[in-house]
């Protein structure tokens, strides 16, 4: 395997670990609503809704990659299918944790939370590209997908 | 595939330390303050994580075992400090030495027609009051007069009796008062964890007053307060005015006593240890002694300035214009711009002023509130009501008692609003003033004290009252 594939994992890896650790600052710079975003910090979601938003995609790029792995399916719509499947779970997911950790604290956003998570749709799809120029090279089907090598 | 395992393993634990990092009791005192749930209840249950822990949270622990609260309250001021609006849940009270009361029953000729079979007898239910709605277990009585007499019977028996100065009758000489004796053997005697009830009408009766001028007996007693006072900077004085029925002689300056009936005002005087005073104004659990329902007017000597709880409320029905609230500094106010038709910003600060010990009539009136802004907001006071606070805005609200809202045109580019309360000696104290109470048919007579200004007066000049009771400030950038 090429050492530059391993340079892509690995810059894969730190943008994703650094959009975790900037997590408040990426989703204040895309979403902040006053009273929400305050509540929303303090119900610990920016710890929450970020992991859902890498784990999510990663997960679906391993899938694509290494489970699907196929050749009837390595087309590049194919890929941006699953990346699709993937930002809408991700913020589906992401919207159940959000009204249920609100709800518990008898609080009630429905509308700015719907918005949040559709802002987030941003970094879940970002997140998916990283995930997939990460980890494609491996994959013995899939690899050229969606540009070739 | 060795490397490319390796480094997926490396990211999961990176991303694993920096989400996990908070322990139990970081979560529990998180819980509490987002809950705005700040109770006894709430800090025995951290107590309980930490002592069922000791080996993890051995440094909030004493050599003792128990939950060291200096330590404690450090944590809590981080984590605190870490949320929006920023919270301080301030847990000294509850590792706190338990407080005593001492009440000094004043029995003097003038104090017993406050209690008359026939009448409401007020002045006893306040001190009954007070007695009962206690919480700590160690209470005394004294009888004062020309000196202190410890009361023969039990609190039981001080409450159940209905004519407390009938059963006193004999104890020391009622003829006169000796305020320097009194005042000067209480603070003498007061310890760090006392709180001494002074039960008295306030009328300043010394032996052989006869045939003195009113001037000078005044000019006395002035005196006499500020020299008792003046050795006990390091004490708080709260004075609450009440009334009561009042049926039988009354004792005038000139010591000539003529028959009265009618109401009369009486006064507890609260005196404790500043810190002391200080703790029971944050306690729910001292409301009745620091604020009786009955009381008609309070003023409290010697309070310094305090820090209250508040925070811009980011979302209010109220608000114009825009401003945003900076994440690391609620007090500043980023991005201020005035509405877009109007050109008025207007923001509304709530504010948890209930432990500055003023009444409601105080803090909701605009005028006694100092505005300093080169903007030239105008101000206004609503009390917070039950009916206000929503799910959503509970976090800001919960606690907090006024809502300050400022309007104004923001001129920019800056502007630091400084919100004060002033300590000034209030009206009341002039109006219940008399300085000739020899005509008891005198308009005014039931609700005025003689030389009780001058009493009063003596007592601010030692502690040198001034300053503001607080201040709140906003800084404003656009």
């Amino acid at each position: 395997m090429k050492q530059q594939h391993y340079i892509y994992l690995a810059l894969g890896i730190a943008a994703t670990i650094l959009f975790y650790v900037l997590r408040v600052q990426a989703y204040e710079a895309i979403y902040s609503v006053p009273g929400f975003s305050d509540q929303f910090y303090n119900a610990g979601l920016y710890e929450m809704i970020p992991l859902i938003t890498i784990a999510v995609p990663w997960a679906a790029a391993a899938i694509y990659y290494f489970v699907i792995n196929s050749v009837r399916f390595d087309r590049w719509y194919h890929w941006l299918m699953v990346g699709g499947i993937s930002t809408l779970l991700t913020i589906i997911i992401g919207y159940s944790v959000n009204h249920s950790v609100f709800s518990d604290m008898g609080l009630s956003y429905g509308a700015e939370s719907a918005a949040f998570e559709l802002a987030n749709m941003v970094w879940a799809a970002l997140m998916f590209v990283i995930a997939s120029f990460a980890m494609r090279w491996w994959s013995t089907n899939c690899r050229h997908t969606p540009f070739p090598q | 595939m060795k490397h490319l395992i390796s480094l997926l393993l490396l990211g999961v634990m990176t991303l694993a330390v920096t989400s996990c990092g908070s322990s139990p009791l970081d979560k529990a005192i998180k819980r509490v303050l987002v809950q705005q749930d700040t109770t006894q209840a709430q800090f025995d249950s951290i107590c309980s994580i930490i002592q069922q822990n000791p080996d993890r949270y051995k440094q909030y622990l004493d050599q003792q075992g128990q939950v060291n609260v200096t330590e404690l309250q450090a944590l809590i001021d981080r984590i605190g400090a870490d949320l929006r609006p920023p919270i301080r849940w301030d847990i000294a009270p509850y590792g706190q030495q338990e407080l005593s009361l001492t009440i000094y029953f004043e029995r003097s000729g003038s104090m017993v027609p406050y209690d008359n079979a026939g009448d409401r007898g007020q002045l006893k239910k306040a001190v009954n009051d007070i007695i009962n709605h206690f919480p700590g277990r160690k209470v005394n009585i004294n009888i004062v007069n020309d000196n202190i007499y410890p009361y023969q019977g039990s609190v039981d028996q001080f409450i159940q009796d209905r004519n407390i100065y009938a059963s006193t009758a004999g104890v020391g000489n009622s003829a006169f008062t000796d305020f320097q004796q009194i005042f000067g053997a209480i603070l003498k005697a007061q310890d760090a964890t006392n709180v001494s009830v002074v039960v008295t009408d306030l009328i300043y009766s010394p032996a052989d007053a006869t045939d003195v001028s009113i001037d000078k007996i005044l000019n006395e007693e002035n005196s006499l307060a500020t020299s008792i006072f003046r050795q006990y900077k390091g004490k708080s004085v709260l004075v609450h005015q009440l009334m009561g029925d009042y049926n039988g002689k009354y004792y005038p300056y000139t010591n000539r006593p003529v028959e009265f009936r009618g109401m009369r005002p009486f006064y507890l005087l609260v005196i404790a240890d500043t810190p002391v005073m200080d703790r029971m104004a944050a306690q729910k659990d001292y409301s009745q002694l620091m604020h009786p329902a009955e009381a008609r007017n309070s003023y409290r000597f010697n309070q310094s300035e305090a820090s209250v709880d508040y925070c811009v409320l980011p979302d209010w029905k109220d608000n114009a214009g825009r401003f945003r609230v900076d994440h690391k500094d609620a007090t500043r106010l980023t991005k201020c711009e005035g509405d877009k038709t109007t050109g008025v910003l207007c923001l509304t600060i709530a504010a948890r002023l209930d432990g500055l010990q003023k009444d409601e009539a105080f803090l909701a009136d605009a005028r006694n509130y100092k505005l300093q802004s080169t903007s030239g907001f105008e101000l206004s006071v609503t009390p917070v009501t039950p009916d206000m606070i929503t799910g959503n805005n509970k976090m800001y609200l919960e606690g907090k008692t006024h809502l300050i809202t400022l309007k104004g045109k923001f001129a920019g580019p800056r502007d630091q609003v400084s919100i004060s309360l002033p300590n000034e000696m209030p009206a009341w104290i002039a109006q219940s003033t008399s300085r000739d109470d020899t005509n008891t048919a005198a308009n005014g007579f039931s609700t005025t004290t003689l030389g009780l200004k001058e009493f009063l007066d003596g007592i601010a000049s030692a502690f040198g009252t001034g300053g503001n009771y607080t201040t709140i400030t906003v800084k404003l950038e656009n």
